[in-house]
């Protein structure tokens, strides 16, 4: 009994061992056979990419990326961070030295360029056109390392021809359709006039339509998402979002924004409005998970946030509910301080130098790898990458306009056909704004018609009676900043290294703990004040004086172009 | 006086004992039950909260999407193989170890468990680690799943300890008919830990089934060595609370996966190690009701 | 049987071996494994260590571990000389101390009571749904534990109903609330999962000693103090030794996930500051630093554990 047992028990291992085997030689002769079958496919030359950044891997036999590789030779398999953080990812890729072709390394990019694993870009680009075509003479020298070599390419934000942008995918204040409906559509100016709507809605209507009791205001407070709580006081002094600071046009000088006396005048406000029962009890505890719970149930008035950090989620979910129809969506109100002028959206790209796609050192083929970039930026890739087949993706109307059916659309949401179909090649180089044929969008988030057909309808009566079309209108837009914008991309990538970094770490720790402080407070001057001290503490000259530095050197290579 | 007493606890203690349990049961079985509800749920409904035991707009669409991950099969073929494989090693090596260091006679027996006792608690960390395991060849190798971590301090003493219970006079009168170390391990030790075995072996397996950073971090660029919970957490990680790029947020915003596939994800893991469990449960119950019941 | 010898151990001190040729050879089956698995120990525990170095570093990732800056002792008095990073060891050795103590207790209650069920049955299912949870991951776990506690969640809702507090009470608020959490979330998670070794422990015990103890007029109470707790008393004490040592790795996940910044004081663990302060700026060597700092502390810890339970004549670790 116990040898057929043991012999059992042996028999299992040796098929476990032998089904191994079976794998490692799989993975083993995996590459020969790959070169064999590249040959039939008419040498079809593959690459690898790592991006140090979250993201949805695509299937191996991804009907698109075939389509992409029959055309350029070149099929890319990217791969994606997963539990780690960037800086970990990076750090033990350059700690093995061993790289894929491509890489994109998030906040680890300094690493990868302090470890000599980039391939300097400067001497091949201008055997690409539409490489050297997709930034000017002075953004490709922005991007210029200490060493004067180009090692990456920022993929994002780059606008081709007229722009064409319809959400405002950025930071605002946002207040419900149906609060905006109840007030017959009133001009909201100022930071009083948009809590004093809500707080009057609220008095009116407590309950929803199933009497559920709505949330007047909520603050989402997690971790770094705290932004909703605690940078609206450069909004409401008017700034465009420089992310750490503000900076004064005319003298050029860096500004904090956690001290000025709009700052002491929104969070004050903050205070009375807790007091009285408008600001969510829960706002400093609740998790990113319950707060998109909240706002999509529709019960949330208002709030401050990011377009992209609720309106997909949420949106999604409003919709599905049913509940636009009780004008539960969100709309952007240009509220500042006083009234004044807001630069909220800004036209023109945003270069963040600090970050891109680069080569690395272990790429057998450097001219290829390049070759590939730039096919993906001509038009008939670039609109297989965001547009799909068309026939299949999108149609195109007689007036060569692209639109999509309502299948089409909603096909392009599902996570399968995304997976199985779709291919954006996404942390590549890309355009917005308009195609060489000066009439569609680069891509469909940027199709008026496209962006119409997917409005609820409470969100077009909001917006026809104010007079306008799009998120942007709702807010305006402005000219470009000036060079130095966005000074985020400096400070996104401080180390605690230096003293300033160290400062606006600590900063970060005190206002996650102080800020909720100041708006619970019963006595709101004392609870400032302690703020305050805290924040004094933590040396933000230090901080701010590196941010000046960054802002000064920013302008003088600006200089150089004038 | 004594025996009536002791019949009125007796008679008190197995309502007050099933209601425990009861209670108990309901609270772990909440989580499970709410996760399987989520899962059966449609993604988008999900966001709204507020499920709890059924599912409101009733869906498969969640494990279809897990189910159809690109590489979800081969990814479940090496963690099969990887926990059989891993398990083996790790119970042989484990119980050697432990047989080791329980031998009364053995002259190095204290020397050598704290030399394994320390190691659990000192790491060289990430960096370091990766290094080694580069320099053995062992990346880019399935022997990286269950050649490190096939000795466990923490095993090993589970075992030991075991061991130690089994008395002395056992190994005393095998050695006296001639028996070898090696016989006394494999004919009478062996036979006689069953239960931590299984016990041990259930550790390690379970260990081996949920793991995918070893997967991530030494086997990423190969395809056919990946782990089916390496493929699920690439097919969750779009959500992870932990990215702090507003960059990267943008660009994956329209990508994000409900908490909706991962409940789907969590049951299809649990579910072969609910399937398997009994199969090893029946070591450590059967022993217990020799012992409980009698009265 | 396992009371027989925890009382031998009690009276008589271990022989020591003397080493000679004799022995050697006697013993040269058992030599030969050993050295294999000191070998093995070697190379896929001790070798790492070398790593070690990167604490008295300015580690850069170009340089590697070989050639970077030699730093000293400054990235630990870098540490030390941090308020933030000495509060955190107090949160971090608070919340170590009291998972250790209830997840331990409510294990143990919970295999001596599952212990004492007779339906088999009964026995079977409720064991295969206490340890499910085990299998959740914290983000789900305290996803619900979030829900529950939430001002309108079932926690306030019942509290209100029995009248024991008037207004809801937002637990996330108070930072005297999070240990407490923390505490039952570990409690919910692992208990079922933790009870798994003393049941397998309980099977050692003969069944013999349950029927002398019947046999002397002892009821449920006195079987379970005089039997089933001696019987599974080793298990438990290498146990708590083990995680005697582990008080520092109170955990990173659970925290994160249920922190916010009104109680970061009494949240952060030294693994999430590790993770803020040096990782996430790209400094490894901090890492490194406080890890040395933990093991250190562990194995000071278990060393003394490990005398306690010698002088008490208990299992020991080594």
């Amino acid at each position: 009994m116990k040898r057929k047992r043991m012999l059992s028990a042996l028999l299992v291992v040796a098929m476990a061992a032998t089904m191994f085997a079976g794998c490692g030689n799989k993975g083993g002769s995996n590459s020969s056979t790959q070169g064999g079958k590249a040959a039939n496919d008419g040498d079809i030359k593959e690459f690898t990419a790592f991006f140090a950044v979250p993201g949805s891997e695509i299937n191996d036999d991804n009907e698109v990326q075939q389509i992409i590789a029959e055309k350029t030779g070149v099929k890319v398999k990217e791969t994606w961070l997963t539990g780690q953080t960037a800086e970990e990812a990076i750090g033990t890729l350059v700690a093995g030295d061993e790289y894929p072709d491509f890489i994109c390394g998030g906040n680890g990019m300094p690493q990868l360029y302090d470890a000599g694993a980039l391939v300097a870009l400067d001497d091949y680009i201008d055997k690409y056109p539409n490489i050297k075509n997709y930034f000017t003479e002075q953004e490709w020298d922005q991007l210029r390392q200490d060493d004067g070599h180009i090692y990456w390419i920022p993929q994002f934000s780059n606008i081709k021809g007229e722009e064409k942008t319809c959400t405002h995918n950025d930071e605002a204040f946002w207040i419900q359709a149906r609060v905006l409906e109840w007030a017959n559509y009133p001009e909201i100016k100022t930071m009083d006039d948009y809590f004093k709507l809500i707080e009057d809605y609220n008095a009116a209507n407590p309950t929803m339509e199933d009497g559920t009791e709505n949330i007047p205001y909520t603050i989402l407070c997690e971790d770094w998402r705290y932004f909703c709580l605690e940078n609206a006081p450069q909004f409401l002094d008017g700034y465009p979002n420089d992310g750490s600071c503000m900076v004064d046009p005319d003298t050029l000088k860096v500004m904090d924004y956690n001290t000025s006396d709009t700052a002491v005048k929104y969070f004050k406000k903050l205070n009375e409005e807790y007091q009285k029962g408008i600001v969510d009890p829960e706002s400093f505890t609740q998790t990113y998970d319950e707060y998109i719970a909240k706002l999509s149930s529709g019960r949330v008035l208002g709030m401050i946030d990011q377009w992209w950090d609720f309106a997909f989620s949420a949106g999604d979910a409003i919709k599905s509910a049913g509940l636009d129809a009780q004008g539960c969506d969100y709309i952007p109100v240009p509220v500042t301080i006083d009234g004044r002028k807001n630069q909220w959206h800004n036209s023109g790209g945003v270069l963040n130098s600090g970050d891109g796609l680069a080569i690395t050192k272990d790429c057998d083929d450097v001219e290829a790898a390049l070759q590939f970039v730039d096919d993906l930026l001509s038009e008939e890739i670039h609109n297989l990458r965001f547009w799909g087949v068309e026939g299949e993706d999108y149609q195109v109307g007689d007036d060569g306009l692209f639109y999509r059916t309502k299948e089409q659309r909603a096909k392009a949401a599902e996570t399968d056909y995304k997976a199985s179909h779709a291919c954006s090649y996404s942390y590549f180089p890309q355009y917005d704004g308009t195609c060489d044929d000066g009439l569609n969008a680069t891509k469909p988030s940027g199709q008026a018609k496209e962006f119409f057909d997917g409005l609820n309808e409470d969100v077009k009566k909001a917006f026809q009676a104010y007079g306008v079309e799009t998120y942007v209108e709702m807010l305006g837009t402005n000219e470009a900043p000036g060079p130095w914008y966005p000074m985020w991309s400096f400070s996104n990538n401080f180390t605690t290294d230096t003293e300033g970094g160290m400062a606006w770490t600590k900063i970060g720790e005190v206002k996650h703990e102080q800020l909720p402080q100041v708006v619970m407070a019963k006595d709101f001057d004392s609870a400032w004040k302690t703020y305050m001290d805290a924040y004094n503490a933590c040396n933000p000259d230090a901080f701010l004086s590196e941010l000046q530095a960054e802002l000064d050197k920013r302008m003088k290579d600006a200089a150089k172009y004038e | 006086m004594a025996a009536k007493k002791a019949k009125k606890k007796v008679q008190i203690f197995p309502i007050v004992n099933t209601i425990i349990m009861i209670l108990f049961v309901i609270i772990t079985l909440y989580p499970v039950l709410n996760t399987l509800a989520i899962s059966l749920n449609d993604g988008t409904d999900s966001l709204r909260g507020g499920i709890y035991l059924l599912p409101r707009k009733f869906t498969w669409k969640n494990y279809i999407t897990v189910l159809q991950k690109d590489n979800l099969i081969t990814g479940a073929y090496v963690t099969v193989a990887r926990t059989v494989i891993g398990t083996v090693l790790a119970l042989i090596s484990n119980a050697i170890l432990a047989f080791i260091v329980s031998r009364k006679r053995f002259m190095f027996k204290k020397q050598l468990s704290l030399f394994w006792v320390i190691t659990m608690y000192v790491n060289g960390g990430l960096i370091p680690t990766f290094l080694l395991y580069k320099g053995l060849g062992l990346t880019n190798s399935f022997w990286v799943y269950v050649i490190p971590g096939m000795v466990s301090a923490f095993n090993m003493l589970v075992i030991r300890t075991y061991m130690n219970g089994i008395p002395d006079s056992l190994e005393e009168s095998a050695q006296l008919d001639g028996a070898g170390y090696t016989t006394i391990f494999l004919k009478i030790y062996s036979p006689l830990c069953k239960p931590v075995y299984a016990t041990v072996a259930l550790f390690v397996a379970v260990g081996q089934w949920n793991s995918w950073f070893d997967a991530m971090l030494y086997n990423r660029m190969n395809g056919k060595l990946t782990t089916l919970q390496y493929e699920l957490m690439k097919l969750l990680s779009s959500v992870t609370n932990t990215s702090s790029s507003v960059e990267a947020m943008k660009n994956a915003a329209g990508t994000v996966t409900p908490t909706s596939v991962r409940a789907a994800a969590t049951i299809i893991t649990i579910l072969p190690i609910i399937c398997i469990y009994p199969f090893l449960q029946k070591y450590f119950v059967t022993g217990l009701t020799l012992g409980g019941v009698k009265e | 049987m396992s009371i027989e010898r925890t009382k031998s151990k009690q009276k008589v001190k271990e022989p020591k071996t003397k080493i000679t040729w004799k022995e050697i050879k006697r013993q040269k089956v058992l030599l030969f494994w050993a050295a294999i698995m000191v070998v093995y120990g070697v190379v896929f525990y001790y070798l790492p260590l070398a790593g070690w170095t990167m604490a008295f570093q300015n580690y850069k990732p170009r340089l590697g571990i070989f050639h970077s800056q030699f730093v000293g002792w400054d990235k630990f008095r870098t540490l030390f000389s941090d308020m933030t990073f000495i509060r955190v060891i107090r949160n971090t050795l608070a919340m170590g101390v009291i998972n250790l103590v209830v997840t331990f207790i409510t294990a143990i209650v919970f295999a001596i009571l599952l212990n004492e069920i007779k339906s088999k049955g009964g026995k079977k299912v409720v064991q295969t749904i206490s340890y499910l949870p085990h299998f959740l991951s914290w983000i789900i776990v305290t996803g619900i534990l979030h829900d529950m506690l939430s001002g309108g969640g079932i926690v306030n809702e019942l509290l209100l109903n029995f009248h024991i507090i008037s207004q809801p009470i937002n637990f996330f608020a108070h930072p005297g609330y999070f240990w407490p959490i923390v505490a039952f979330a570990n409690v919910w998670k692992e208990t079922g999962w933790n009870a798994i070794i003393y049941l397998a422990a309980i099977t050692s015990i003969d069944p013999s000693l349950y029927e002398a103890a019947a046999i002397d007029g002892a009821g449920r109470w006195a079987k379970i103090k005089h039997v089933t707790l001696p019987g599974i008393k080793p298990t438990i004490i290498i146990l708590l030794l083990m995680n005697v040592g582990n008080v520092l790795n109170a955990g990173f996940e659970v925290q994160y996930l249920l922190g916010n910044g009104l109680v970061q004081k009494v949240s952060q663990t030294i693994d999430i500051y590790v993770l803020k302060w040096g990782i996430s700026q790209g400094d490894f060597a901090i890492g490194t630093a406080a890890g040395i700092f933990k093991s250190f502390v562990s194995i000071i810890l278990i060393v003394i554990a490990n005398q306690i339970a010698k002088r008490n004549g208990e299992e020991q670790l080594f």
